[in-house]
């Protein structure tokens, strides 16, 4: 049954948070709220655990309504039945790490005989069944985050709340440990709802994301779909940096700021003078010096100056001034500061956002 | 978006859960409220009564339980120039000591944290340890060892035969020197931190910069610390004019009356006029209110320079020439501070009669033995263990609940609680001893008399020393640990017992130790109200003295001090478990990488 929000809304004192959100969380499907800090992404989570008072709207958990304010419906966050990891980990420091799993089993009076069996599974489930009797402080970061894990899974919830559970991490762990969590929520089949700012955990984590912004929903999708054929503006840029390019409508062509013709697959139809914002990727794009013969499929041309040259290591990033508009161009062939070049791009890798 | 639609086709599922709960936030609301209101009435009525007393008191024309008039003769008398000279020479000898303590207490700081000064470690005991030797033993001390009478004079008079010098301590001076004693370790202890606190990348930025350690500690460390030096020596000023005990025994037998002192006198010697004396109460209370209002917001000021709170590895200046004077102010003041006094009180404990010179003094152990003879010292161990014990066990309880209800629940009305247990902070506690001594004249419980009302007249003195110091350890304690049991199941109620009150412990731990030895040190706020059979060890020892019974007066000294010192460590044997707090400020920015 997993989660229904409708109609959330959420304030602080005169400030409105969460501007009446709706959204579903199916059975098994895992969900992640992205967008900056401060859109309400953190409070719509907290607002399912019922760490917060919601303003308004229905929670269902479950099938079952936790929270609706109109008709003062409120389940404390202790009967809601959940797995939360905290972005702080939240490990209670005066506690060894199997106290620390064996906890919500012992809050929720289970028998106490079936709680060792469940807290050695968790365990290994995040593979620290040999830590069971460390204390807290004696485990590193990466550790403590599976801890939070098994706790959060020990006692089988209907929902798994995520809450910038990697934030903490270093970059390597952070890879290693968004792998994991995924295995285990599939595995377990339970919904979960994960909250982050980092589009690159979104993206390979996620069934869907939810792409918020200012206490809206902007848009949701799947990841490849956001990727690629995103609807807005907003989301085209918040994930993964996108150039946009401005073209514009003359005799049923398309034509770039500095002139040059675009052919777009699938063909658009505009009226003469319509601009149009096109979504292209940095890593789609090609550099090319301006007298050298491009690629066939790459047929759409751009020419500009290199301006700025960043070594990446995998890859060169390049800022191209096309007319006014810097182009962001991922390469791997050297390229002097100041020098001309073409930038060349297929057909396909051109996205118009539709009009608004 | 789609589900409003989804609403409106399948209706909400008729669960058999009871979906009706509390209008409280949480299941066990009913109790949490209960204890919320119990905790505000009480504080209330424990702030409210003795200062609402006060100014009842201070318009009426008679003393407290005989009929009287209304009338504003007490405020008025306020300005009459035996008043105002008292006021002057309050904030006389307040500058004056304050001044100097926040001197030394901060230069012993600096030379025990941030030079190469040998014997660190020692100083800092034997300073916290003087921390807790009480004014009045203090003061004693050094009036066995400065008055007309005493040791000084006694030696000067076998050298030189004569009256040519003469030393009293029954002067401003003496007083000055007394009250800059017992207040420097005050100050050491206030500094100490924001010292070690300091953020090590100012110091090195400026080393980098090509300062040398002594240029650094002078245009870097001392100006950061400027902060903390005024907020020490602004609270110093506050402790210095309502201390009680200093100017009582030193200033009364020398005619110098500070405020503290004339309302004492006015209240327990003949004419009394309670009326006045409530209208000083309020005086100086509103002097002291208004000196930690303004450190408060020096220390709010404060936070937002220095305390980063990230303690690096700072470099020692070194003292090489000066090493002797470093010596001299550190050793010279334990010497005078807590060597000196406790010697002197042994010797004189000792003495049949007093003679400064040791080698003509009879000496005896009848002190000794009459304080286990006498019922009435051996009372007044017992009702010493029962004030501080029971005591300060209800006092951390209570200071627990405003903290928690003020900090972490924050229920309607959590601000006015916040602010009516601070207010107590402020008051003297002479004055709080007379505005209790008003209350009960007119309030039907019969609690005057008997040990409640000392209990009662300590806690609300100290109540904010404990709030202060489990309210510091709570904010600490990152709320995620306690929403964390409530996600994982636990109701409010179990994730304080099982959560919060494990992690507070320390804290909980250190506040029971704090109050236990304040309720030991206090004489102001007892000695309006003490009876014969309610006499607890100070007021025993303070009597003793008043007769001029420097024997007794001494023994009884060392031996309180004694079995509160040995009861403090066995308290702190039984109480040795302490969890690890490293984990607890986890979601702070410095720890993430």
């Amino acid at each position: 049954m997993g989660i229904r929000v409708n109609n959330l809304i959420k304030a602080f004192n005169q400030t409105t948070i969460v501007h009446g959100i709706s959204f579903d969380v199916e059975d098994g499907e895992f969900v992640t709220l992205l967008g900056p800090s401060g859109c309400g992404k953190t409070t719509t989570l907290r607002c399912i655990a019922g760490l917060e008072r919601t303003n308004g709207g229905t929670i269902e958990i479950d099938g079952r309504v936790v929270s609706q304010p109109e008709n003062d419906i409120f389940i404390a966050p202790h009967e809601r039945d959940l797995g939360m990891v905290f972005q702080s980990y939240a490990i209670w420091p005066h506690m060894s790490v199997a106290e620390n799993v064996a906890f919500p089993l012992i809050a929720r009076n289970v028998d106490r005989a079936s709680i060792p069996e469940a807290v050695s599974w968790a365990l290994e489930v995040v593979g620290l069944s040999h830590l069971a009797n460390r204390q807290p402080s004696e485990l590193s970061g990466g550790q403590q985050q599976r801890v939070a894990l098994a706790r959060a899974i020990v006692g089988k919830p209907k929902v798994l709340l995520f809450d910038e559970p990697l934030s903490n991490l270093d970059a390597r762990l952070r890879d290693r440990t968004r792998a994991e969590i995924s295995r285990i929520q599939k595995e377990l089949a339970i919904p979960a709802v994960y909250v982050t700012h980092d589009q690159a955990e979104a993206l390979s984590m996620s069934d869907r994301i939810i792409v918020m912004d200012g206490g809206h929903i902007v848009e949701v999708g799947e990841p490849r779909e956001l990727y690629r054929h995103p609807t807005k503006k907003f989301t085209a840029d918040f994930i993964g940096a996108a150039n946009f390019l401005t073209l514009t409508c003359r005799d049923q062509k398309w034509f770039a700021p500095d002139g040059s013709s675009i052919t777009l697959d699938p063909p658009v139809v505009g009226q003469n003078g319509e601009q149009r914002i096109a979504v292209l990727r940095s890593e789609d794009l090609r550099l090319a010096a301006q007298s050298e013969s491009v690629q066939a499929d790459r047929v759409n041309t751009l020419s500009g100056v290199i301006e700025h040259i960043q070594y990446m290591g995998p890859h060169i990033e390049y800022a191209v001034k096309v007319q006014d508009t810097i182009i962001n161009v991922l390469d791997q062939i050297e390229f002097a500061r100041n020098a001309s070049v073409s930038v060349t791009f297929r057909p396909v890798d051109l996205h118009l956002l539709p009009n608004t | 978006m789609n589900s409003k639609r989804h609403h409106l086709t399948s209706p909400q599922p008729s669960s058999p859960v009871p979906i009706f709960r509390e209008t409280s936030i949480f299941d066990d609301g009913r109790v949490l409220g209960t204890i919320y209101l119990c905790t505000f009435i009480f504080v209330a009525a424990l702030v409210a009564i003795p200062l609402l007393a006060l100014v009842y008191g201070s318009l009426r024309s008679a003393a407290p339980g005989q009929l009287g008039e209304w009338t504003l003769r007490n405020w008025t008398s306020l300005f009459s120039s035996g008043v105002l000279g008292t006021f002057y020479t309050t904030i006389l000898i307040g500058l004056a000591s304050s001044v100097i303590a926040a001197i030394v207490g901060t230069a012993i700081a600096i030379v025990v944290h941030r030079t190469d000064f040998r014997g660190g470690p020692i100083v800092t005991a034997l300073v916290s340890l003087s921390f807790f030797l009480p004014s009045f033993i203090l003061a004693m001390a050094w009036i066995i060892i400065g008055s007309p009478g005493g040791l000084i004079n006694g030696v000067l008079e076998t050298i030189f035969d004569a009256d040519t010098w003469k030393v009293d301590a029954y002067t401003k001076s003496g007083m000055i020197f007394v009250t800059v004693l017992h207040q420097i370790p005050f100050v050491y202890l206030m500094m100490r931190g924001p010292i070690l606190g300091i953020d090590a990348t100012f110091e090195e930025a400026a080393r980098a910069a090509g300062a040398t350690p002594m240029h650094v500690l002078r245009r870097v460390t001392l100006p950061l610390l400027g902060f903390s030096i005024t907020s020490s020596l602004v609270l110093t000023f506050v402790l210095s004019i309502e201390q009680f005990a200093i100017p009582a025994l030193m200033g009364i037998p020398g005619r110098i009356s500070v405020l503290a002192t004339q309302l004492y006198l006015l209240v327990s010697f003949p004419p009394p006029d309670y009326g006045l004396a409530a209208a000083i109460g309020l005086a100086l209370s509103g002097l002291t209110g208004g000196a930690i209002w303004l450190q408060r917001r020096i220390a709010r000021s404060n936070r937002l320079t220095v305390t980063t709170g990230k303690a690096g590895r700072l470099t020692l200046v070194s003292l090489g020439k000066w090493r002797w004077a470093a010596n001299t102010l550190c050793w010279g003041y334990i010497l005078c501070a807590l060597v000196l006094p406790v010697i002197i009180l042994g010797y004189v404990s000792v003495l049949k009669y007093f003679s400064a010179n040791p080698f003509e003094g009879a000496y005896t152990l009848r002190n000794y033995v009459f304080l286990f003879e006498s019922d009435s010292t051996l009372r007044s161990f017992w009702n010493t263990l029962i004030v501080s014990g029971l005591g300060a066990l209800l006092g951390v309880g209570l200071a627990s609940f405003i903290s928690y209800f003020t900090l972490r629940h924050r229920p309607p009305g959590y601000r006015t609680l916040d602010f009516i247990a601070s207010l107590p902070f402020g008051v003297p506690g002479v004055v709080i001893g007379l505005g209790l001594l008003w209350a009960y004249a007119y309030i039907p419980l019969p609690i005057y008399g008997t040990l409640i009302i000392l209990i009662i007249s300590f806690i609300t003195r100290f109540l904010s020393y404990a709030t202060e110091t489990v309210g510091g350890r709570m904010i600490q304690i990152d709320k995620s640990l306690e929403e964390a049991a409530w996600t994982a199941g636990a109701t409010r109620l179990q994730g304080i017992r099982r959560i919060l009150v494990p992690l507070a412990m320390p804290s909980l731990q250190g506040a029971y130790f704090l109050l236990f030895m304040a309720f030991f040190r206090e004489i102001a706020s007892a000695v309006l109200l003490y009876t014969a059979s309610t006499s607890v060890l100070s007021t025993s020892i303070w009597s003793f003295f008043e007769q001029a019974n420097w024997g007794l007066a001494s023994s009884l000294s060392l031996v309180g001090m004694i079995v509160v010192f040995v009861s403090m460590y066995l308290l702190m044997l039984a109480t040795k478990h302490r969890p690890s707090l490293k984990l607890l400020d986890r979601s702070k920015p410095s720890t993430a990488k």
